[in-house]
């Protein structure tokens, strides 16, 4: 027996996985074509680590500082762009209602050989700005917003916890379906419904207020 | 030329768990590598020489996905690759052996060895697909072999 065989043999042990086409034509019908929804639930996962590390890490940052302005929950604020020391995410600071806030955002963008690139400031800048954000407020409210635009979809939820709504910025119209995770957070997929535009949709797993926390200063 | 996602995975959805299996030593990782492959087949505009160029294709991306699981902070529970090859059926206890003597080895070298001895592509091709240099691959490979062989001893023969 040669080492090819012998080789062929030990790993004919795996078992052939499941049957993968129909499920693979119906994951890209949700998913559509686009290369950064994992780049966007990355980004905002990261959020919530560097918020559960707290003030002291914020206070840490060092780095080349950058301002920017981006859109948070309705508002264009103008924020300082700070990369963390990985090199890989980035911290944003800025004058929030309540004081100094800071959010951290890091992310991927995938090519088309399934290679991750670390997102960079810029590329981080635009994606929240072009991002959509779902949030509850204090009393219980829930709000979509996108740019400087502010929906309330409290009551528009069906009894699947899903609702679906368009919002309009300068030219560009997208359509929300937002998913109630039950828990607090909300999932939803945006995609650029607008006339001529590209298929492409973005998906956000996480949509909390844990990234977000005051520092000391 | 383009195939059908449903060709594609009658020819190659086995190698392509293989070898994802090997970079990532899961089962479920691997699943979900060989669908995101195939997801990304469906939906890029890509065009392809020959079955051969979408072979190659499907590999690359596919030992770049499982690399990637293994870089990413938030992976699932992980079941051991001990407890997982209990529920394997090897035909052999040398079969048995060597599978688990190749998964232990570094990922840089199970993955060239997957490629040659399993999916029996030349050096060139191997260096293609994970984009490195033929001599490169060659040393892979021979270190590769002499961990094999320092194992398996007479279960593993000396390749040149």
């Amino acid at each position: 027996m040669t080492n090819k065989e012998r080789y062929q043999q030990a790993f004919s042990a795996l078992p052939s996985s499941r049957q993968l086409h129909l499920e693979v034509e119906e994951m890209a019908q949700i998913q559509k074509k686009h290369k950064k929804n994992i780049a966007v639930a990355a980004a905002v996962a990261c959020a919530a680590l560097i918020g559960a590390s707290g003030t002291a890490y914020a206070a840490d940052l060092g780095g080349i500082q950058t301002k920017v302005n981006i859109w948070l929950n309705g508002r264009q604020v103008e924020a300082v762009e700070t990369p963390n020391e990985n090199g890989r995410s980035f911290t944003f600071t800025y004058e929030g209602e309540d004081g100094t806030e800071s959010l951290g955002f890091g992310g991927v963008s995938i090519d088309e050989d399934g290679n991750e690139t670390w997102l960079n400031g810029d590329e981080l800048v635009a994606h929240i700005n072009e991002s959509a954000s779902v949030e509850k407020d204090g009393d219980g409210r829930v709000w979509a917003y996108y740019y400087d635009q502010k929906t309330e979809i409290t009551d528009l939820f069906d009894e699947n916890g899903v609702c679906t709504i368009t919002m309009t910025h300068e030219d560009k119209t997208i359509q929300l379906e937002i998913t109630d995770n039950g828990d607090g957070g909300y999932a939803f997929t945006q995609t650029d419904v607008s006339e001529g535009a590209k298929t492409l949709s973005t998906e956000t797993k996480f949509t909390t207020k844990s990234g977000v926390y005051t520092t000391d200063d | 030329m383009r195939q059908s996602v449903q060709e594609l995975a009658a020819s190659y959805q086995g190698s392509l768990f293989a070898a994802a299996f090997n970079v990532c030593k899961n089962a479920q990782d691997a699943e979900d590598v060989v669908q995101d492959t195939f997801v990304q087949y469906y939906t890029t505009k890509k065009e392809f020489e020959s079955e051969q160029h979408i072979r190659a294709w499907l590999m690359r991306v596919a030992v770049n996905k499982a690399k990637n699981v293994n870089r990413t902070f938030w992976r699932r529970n992980k079941i051991s690759i001990e407890d997982y090859m209990e529920t394997l059926v090897f035909e052999t206890p040398a079969a048995e052996t060597l599978f688990e003597t190749v998964m232990q080895l570094p990922e840089k070298y199970r993955i060239v060895i997957h490629l040659y001895y399993y999916e029996e592509y030349a050096v060139r091709e191997i260096a293609q697909i994970l984009k490195l240099s033929e001599s490169n691959v060659k040393i892979r490979l021979s270190r590769g072999r002499a961990m094999l062989k320092e194992t398996l001893k007479e279960d593993w023969d000396d390749d040149k």
